[in-house]
């Protein structure tokens, strides 16, 4: 909250330097988001009087003014501006001045005449016909007269204040207030806390005789206070009471108006003042909205209203919107005559629903968000007649209206002194404690090292004692806690075991060239379209935000591929010649849609490639490194992925059929719509399976081979479609036991081997732990092999 | 006789001096040391001479043997030496040439982060949990003290899925989950990330990370809070590092504190980095909620405890002087290769 440093200064004797103030108010629980030095943006502007004017010789719209700027001589300035005449006092920027829009003046020539500065307007001082009258005018800003030549401008526009913008947390309602802020700085600074006693004499009359209030709903409205002003004397605020709304950004309307708003700014209390002649029936009831009813707000905003709503309603319907709004046709006029004021607590919940679903923002409904304290009420409302009995702005009819079931009543806390010292870890003197309380209005006695505390109706945030610990800590210093080591039963720390196999993954992959990359957990509502997914395709059924930050961030991802694919493609837009890529993060699997539970947040790991050294297989190696390093073997085959190429992507499972992975080249239409020219190679791993397999994992020594291994090659003609992952198997089953090592090491079609076929070639290992192997114990384990082969179709070559 | 062996040693050794090459060595060795050589023609000369002589000259031919075997032993051993020295040098590489490329990659700095902190909690005790990211109202915030309708669930800006799922907005929910299922002594940390509804800019990102820290035991001060955070920030920030409590507000810590370390830019003196103040914020912290406590079957007469939440975001994004936190989920290579890896790409 924005608030000035003389407004503060008629509350409490400020007696350090605004920067010590705003440390001490820091170090007390009030950060300091702003300082403005209103001064610092306008130097070396002071009033003149035209002594003389005369024609520029030179230039027909030129004029060459003589100024009385308070020096000995008068100041020549040319001016262009056609409102200036002999005697009018103007704002004077001399030479080497500066304006609030960063203007830099000085001295110069205009058509051969010497200008030692120049004449401003209201607009050239950063001011507005509400700052200055006559400062929306066309031209130079005149003054009002009479002024005395050389004042500096800052202070004939009372511009040499500081504003500070304090943060107020949100368990500080009540500093929500220029009083409750000023309360704070007595207590930090040490210092003498004097707010206004408010007084007036009422002049005849009889309230009741002109408004009568009915609160039906007393839990939204525990407290509604109302008073009448009439004879009203509408007319402009006292300056200072101007300079003051304007620090809270506040415009200055009339004096009616602008007390409402001081009142609500002083003490946090906010007020609505209704014109007498608009209440019609003269009665106000405090209730819901009914259906169909509608009102205009002030801002001249329909609304239709729902029995959620909470009104302040005559006998014609809602005329104000409880603690928002007040509207359109009730408020004041230039010609009202007579006013009642409420000043009421509307429950926060209610004020907040409301706001919410009008989607209106007030600082009255701010502040009953936050909640306002009804024990303040009183004291608000009589500071408002106060003001408008000092500023003669009507006469105060007597009678006040309080509707308030439930008076509010400061509670009384009591809390062993010792218990507060236990939670801090300091000891601070009991009376210390007492003192502190006591200065924070908190009046506290002790007896037996039993603090009794009465808390005040505007400090409901406090509820015992670790409250109360936190009021004295931040007072007596958060400097006194002293650094202490843990102490008590240590364990030692542990990550949980999915943890630790993920990062083992992770280093694995780094090792392997792969980069690792984050992205948004959610994606665009058409995001999944990318894939091409069929539109039973589980991964469309994907979580929705209900109020994301736009179309582009409103899906929970169900799969990573789409986030990699567009990282892929970013990177291609670059012109990255090549990348490496690995994203682990979870994805969210829905139990049911619509959501009922939390869904199934499951972790994934997602690889995308693509450069000149990439293929397929290069993919799979990578795929292939993570499955053996958490001790699974994969088993491929071809996949169905309507975003993949249909010729070359696998589905991986482990030998029970559990799903794996899926990898592969990114279908040529998908890296179209991308934008790739490039082939782009994505796969997803499960994470599950492999965190359970690498956990299961037992290892066991193998003696190392004490006798050396055999190695046969052979040399086969297939059919060309025959997956070379059935040769191996049928390789392996013939060879047993004895067989210890299958490698491919050539694929070849074309020329010389028959259409439809393939050669290939493999190197077979075989050895045995109880001695070198020999020709006659091989020849019928390869027998063997060929025999299984030739079932399968192929053929020896040489 | 004499003379003739001392004329063999000096053409012999001169010659030996003026070899270069193996075979001439070999050459040389044989002319003088074989089967028919030089030495051996000596000796057999020595037939014509008087017996008494033959020993004492026999003798001279020996010790020229021995001399001449020393000298070409030596000799072999300088050109052997000689010629590795040759075949090094021919063999001499420009090593400022590249390296031939082998694959190096790279974990995302919000992850070197986190992996950092993980490392420092868990050495002092801590273990390092997990929780769901799609949170009930509940864990999120009724747990943690902000009801329904309270203002404090203003100050964070809430993703929701349905009336009481929603994106969790702090980690802070894995304190009650934790406090659910474990008894104290507890001391735990949760990594993980965190989504508000912030615009997104240079400073403010909808997806983030946090690291939340939970510690519940008999007789925990705001004391072992700061002796805690102490410890962290001389880890990360350096040994010199000052630890700074300022009063703040959250709804499930009470007395609830920002926390500042001294700006290692500045050393404290102020400066623009730390914006004149010598101090940085770099988490909130507090003494849990009795409330909290309660809520969760631990009895706040008996126990207290502390908690902190840590931006990890914020974290990687001042040590790496990464001036928009865009970058971080950007994932262009030139970006994340400079972390860990380094690969030019």
């Amino acid at each position: 909250m924005k608030m000035s440093l003389s407004w503060l200064r008629r509350y409490v004797d400020i007696n350090v330097p605004v920067e010590q103030l705003c440390d001490k108010m820091i170090m007390s629980g009030f950060e300091v988001e702003d300082i403005e030095d209103r001064s610092a943006c306008m130097q070396n502007v002071v009033v003149g009087r035209i002594v003389k004017l005369e024609k520029h010789p030179d230039a027909d719209k030129l004029q060459i003014c003589q100024l009385d700027v308070g020096g000995e001589a008068p100041v020549q300035i040319v001016t262009g501006a056609a409102n200036v005449f002999e005697g009018a006092y103007v704002p004077v920027a001399l030479h080497d001045s500066r304006l609030p829009n960063g203007t830099h003046i000085t001295r110069g020539k205009l058509r051969g005449a010497a200008s030692d500065g120049m004449l401003c307007s209201g607009e050239e001082l950063g001011l507005t016909e509400s700052d200055y009258p006559g400062a929306g005018v066309y031209g130079i800003l005149i003054l009002q007269a009479p002024q005395t030549p050389g004042t500096d401008m800052r202070d004939v526009l009372q511009m040499n204040d500081v504003w500070i913008d304090f943060k107020i947390t949100a368990n500080r309602p009540d500093c929500q207030s220029v009083l409750g802020v000023a309360r704070e700085i007595a207590v930090a600074l040490q210092v003498p806390f004097h707010p206004p006693v408010p007084s007036y004499t009422v002049k005849g009359g009889n309230l009741t005789d002109l408004v009568r209030v009915t609160v039906e709903e007393p839990e939204l409205c525990p407290r509604y206070m109302g008073k009448a002003v009439v004879n009203l004397r509408i007319g402009p605020s006292p300056d200072w009471a101007v300079q003051c709304l304007k620090s809270a950004g506040v415009r200055s309307i009339n004096n009616i108006v602008d007390i409402t708003n001081f009142v609500m700014l002083e003490t946090g209390c906010p007020m609505h003042a209704f014109d007498l002649r608009d209440i019609a029936g003269g009665r106000l009831t405090v209730r819901r909205a009914r259906p169909g009813e509608t009102i205009t707000t002030l801002d001249d905003k329909p609304h239709a209203l729902t029995k959620d709503m909470l009104v302040i309603a005559d006998e014609n319907g809602p005329s104000c919107l409880a603690g928002i709004m007040g509207g359109a046709d009730t408020g004041i006029k230039e010609d009202t005559t007579g006013v009642f004021f409420e000043c009421a607590k509307f429950a926060r919940a209610s004020v907040r629903r409301t706001a919410r679903a009008l989607g209106m923002r007030s600082e009255s409904s701010a502040r009953f968000e936050r909640g306002v304290d009804a024990g303040t009420l009183p004291y608000a409302i009589d500071r408002a007649l106060q003001l408008i009995e000092q500023w003669d702005a009507g006469d105060i009819v007597d009678g006040t209206i309080d509707c308030c079931p439930v008076p509010p009543q400061p509670r009384t806390l009591t809390v062993q002194a010792q218990r507060i010292c236990d939670l801090l870890g300091v000891q601070i003197p009991t009376a210390e404690m007492t003192s502190i309380l006591t200065r924070l209005q908190i009046p506290t006695t002790e007896k037996d090292g039993v603090l009794t505390c009465t808390v005040p109706t505007f400090r409901d945030d406090i509820e015992g004692r670790a409250d109360l610990a936190e009021e004295v800590m931040r007072v007596y210093g958060y400097d006194h806690i002293v650094a202490t080591p843990l102490r008590g039963e240590t364990n030692r720390g542990t990550r949980l075991p999915e943890r630790r196999v993920t990062d083992r993954i992770k280093a694995l992959l780094c090792g392997l060239g792969l980069y690792e990359s984050k992205t948004y957990s959610f994606i665009g509502a058409h995001a999944v379209d990318l894939l091409n997914l069929a539109p039973e395709d589980p991964r469309r059924q994907e979580i929705v935000l209900r109020n994301p930050l736009g179309e582009e961030y409103s899906h929970m991802r169900t799969q990573l591929f789409t986030s990699m694919l567009n990282v892929l493609a970013l990177n291609l837009s670059r012109k990255a010649a090549a990348a490496r890529l690995f994203e682990a993060d979870k994805v969210f699997i829905p139990r049911a849609l619509p959501l009922t539970e939390q869904p199934d947040e499951v972790p994934a790991l997602c690889i995308g490639l693509y450069g000149a050294q990439e293929d397929f297989f290069t993919l799979k190696g990578v795929v292939d490194a993570v499955l053996t390093d958490c001790g699974v073997h994969g088993v491929y085959a071809r996949a169905n992925e309507p975003f993949l190429h249909p010729g070359r992507s696998a589905a991986v499972t482990d030998e029970a059929g559990t799903p794996l992975a899926v990898l592969g080249q990114v279908h040529p239409d998908v890296a179209e719509k991308l934008g790739a020219e490039v082939p782009l190679y994505v796969a997803q791993i499960w994470v599950r399976p492999l965190v359970q397999a690498a956990l299961a994992r037992r290892v066991l020594y193998q003696p190392l081979p004490r006798f050396p291994a055999v190695e046969r090659d052979l040399a086969l003609v297939c059919d060309a479609e025959l997956p070379a992952a059935e040769i191996e198997q049928t390789i392996r089953a013939g060879g047993g036991k004895l067989l210890t090592g299958v490698t491919l090491f050539d694929v070849y079609q074309g020329a010389q081997i028959m259409a439809g076929c393939k050669s290939v070639a493999y190197r077979l290992t075989f050895q045995s732990s109880e001695g070198t192997l020999t020709d006659a114990q091989l020849d019928p384990v390869l027998e063997k092999i060929f025999k299984k082969l030739r079932e399968k179709g192929c053929q020896l070559r040489g | 006789m004499r003379e003739k062996v001392d004329q063999l040693r000096q053409t012999a050794l001169e010659s030996l001096k003026q070899l270069h090459q193996p075979q001439d060595l070999e050459n040389w060795r044989v002319r003088l040391l074989g089967k028919k050589g030089e030495l051996t023609e000596l000796l057999r000369g020595m037939g014509a001479l008087p017996a008494e002589e033959r020993p004492r000259v026999g003798q001279l031919v020996n010790e020229l043997r021995a001399q001449l075997e020393n000298a070409f032993a030596e000799k072999q051993k300088a050109l052997q030496n000689e010629l590795r020295r040759i075949k090094l040098q021919a063999e001499t590489l420009d090593v400022t040439l590249p390296g031939r490329a082998a694959p190096v990659g790279g974990r995302h700095p919000l992850t070197l982060v986190q992996e950092d902190l993980c490392d420092i909690f868990q050495s002092m005790g801590f273990d390092v949990v997990d929780g769901p990211e799609i949170e009930t109202d509940h864990y999120n915030f009724e747990a943690l003290n902000v009801p329904a309708d309270h203002p404090a669930r203003d100050m964070q800006d809430t993703f929701y899925l349905t009336d009481t799922l929603l994106l969790r907005t702090q980690t802070s929910a894995a304190q009650i989950r934790t406090m659910e299922s474990r008894k104290p002594p507890i001391r735990i940390v949760c990594p993980g990330r965190v989504f508000r509804a912030d615009e997104v800019d240079a400073t403010h990102s909808p997806v983030f990370h946090q690291m939340e820290g939970l510690v519940v035991d008999k007789g925990i001060t705001m004391c072992d809070l700061k002796g805690v955070l102490e410890q962290f920030a001389r880890e990360i920030y350096g040994p010199e590092t000052k630890v700074r409590f300022r009063p703040s507000f959250f709804p499930f810590t009470e007395p609830s504190v920002e926390v500042d370390v001294s700006c290692s830019a500045c050393g404290g003196k102020g400066c623009r980095v730390c914006k004149g103040s010598g101090w940085i914020e770099i988490l909130g912290a507090g003494m849990v909620h009795p409330r909290v406590l309660a809520g969760c079957g631990i009895d706040p007469e008996v126990y207290s405890g502390f908690a902190f939440g840590i931006g990890l975001d914020r974290l990687a994004t001042t040590r790496y002087k990464i001036s928009d936190i865009r970058l971080l989920f950007e994932d262009d290579v030139r970006f994340l290769a400079q972390f860990e890896g380094g690969k030019q790409v």
